[in-house]
């Protein structure tokens, strides 16, 4: 009994030993992180640095620079990452300027990764999975990166990305409802196409019911939906006026059509918009 | 060796192993962390990333503030480390030239 209540002590105090300890490393003085690597920053910060790359891709026009400071941040999809972000910022402070900048980027790093199709009007539904991003690449070796991000040399900036919507002005090609049941929700479906029908991302949209204020937002936002793909979620019952600012382009009488199923019952469709250069 | 010697020794050997665990084995992960702690190439590439902004739209106010975030003793000071890295590391002139001027308009106002 005398020999176990010795061992119980030396036991109690190891145990208390370890757990000061412990409580020490991890609690009151942790190991401090130094030289970290961009992809275990915080998500705020992460957003900060893709608002500065797409920015410095917007001064330098160096897009392998670009996708190499992308990488990284080590998201699955850059460029969706970029996409959901401007979405991000556009539903949570209306930073639009910074929208459009970060929809720029994902656009390019879109096109470099090949062309999204985007089918001609009027086949298309927006459930269709074509033009899904083919950028993802989130390897982590932290010394090729850290050097590839600088080592695509570029030239002293000149001047900013070309933007995609300084081509001739657009025309419509179709406005109507469309019954598709799939869909879920009551969009308002745009999709913006070149002469050649591929689709245009970074093309301004205002939507506005009358006199209410008007809402922006860019195509190419979606871009597992086309490059030229943009969509507003409509109210039924509502008359909505879509504009084409940058080409003056106005498309009015825009309404949540009522669809029937096979069976009868009835549902609110949808409405697509196509838009497109001339020829 | 008195009873109380001998638990001081147990209590002290217990904490050197809870630091070696703590601090080595296992020591806090850190996944949320900040630009402050970015290694010197990534913190030198975001200031490039700064400079080369600036030089495109000249907002030194803008520019200050970004890299504030760097949180160093100025911002004048992360531009300098910068350029101190990027010529150990030999980053092209067009780069160098883009510090430059970023560090010169700030150290103008500083």
């Amino acid at each position: 009994m005398e020999q176990n209540r010795g061992n119980m002590y030396l036991l109690t105090g190891l145990i208390l030993g370890i757990a000061m300890g412990m409580i020490y490393a991890w609690v009151i003085s942790p190991v401090t992180e130094v030289d970290t690597h961009p992809n275990l920053l915080r998500d705020d910060y992460k957003d900060i640095y893709r608002s500065l790359v797409s920015r410095a891709y917007l001064a330098n026009n160096n897009l392998p620079r670009a996708e190499a400071r992308l990488e990284l941040i080590g998201d699955d999809d850059p460029a969706l990452a970029l996409a959901a972000q401007a979405q991000r910022f556009l539903a949570e402070n209306g930073d639009n300027e910074m929208a459009k900048v970060l929809a720029n980027l994902s656009a390019a790093l879109q096109t470099s990764a090949g062309p999204a199709a985007t089918p001609a009007p009027p086949t298309r539904t927006a459930n269709s999975e074509e033009g899904t991003s083919g950028t993802s690449s989130s390897e982590n070796n932290d010394q090729e990166t850290a050097s590839s991000t600088r080592e695509p040399t570029s030239e002293v900036p000149t001047s900013p990305t070309p933007s995609p919507t300084s081509s001739p002005p657009f025309i419509l090609q179709d406005s109507s409802p469309i019954c598709d049941p799939t869909l879920g929700e009551t969009l308002i479906q745009i999709t913006a196409t070149d002469g050649s029908g591929e689709g245009v991302p970074g093309i301004t949209m205002e939507i506005s019911l009358g006199v209410d204020p008007t809402e922006i937002f860019y195509t190419g936002l979606k871009p597992e939906l086309g490059l030229g793909y943009a969509d507003y979620l409509a109210e039924p019952g509502l008359t909505y006026q879509l504009e084409v600012p940058e080409s003056g382009l106005v498309i009015a009488d825009i309404e949540v059509p009522t669809c029937l199923t096979e069976s009868g019952d009835s549902y609110w469709g949808s409405w697509e918009v196509y838009i497109t250069h001339p020829n | 060796m008195s009873r109380w010697t001998l638990f001081i020794l147990i209590l002290l050997l217990g904490l050197g192993l809870g630091l070696v665990y703590g601090w080595v084995i296992n020591p806090v992960s850190y996944q949320d962390t900040t630009l402050d702690s970015l290694r010197i190439d990534y913190k030198t590439d975001y200031t490039l990333m700064v400079a080369e902004i600036y030089h495109q739209e000249g907002d030194l106010d803008w520019a200050l503030n970004r890299l504030t975030l760097l949180e160093d003793k100025s911002p004048l000071i992360s531009v300098e480390n910068a350029l101190k890295f990027a010529s150990q590391a030999e980053y092209t002139l067009p780069d160098m030239f883009l510090l430059r001027d970023l560090h010169n308009a700030i150290k103008e106002i500083d």
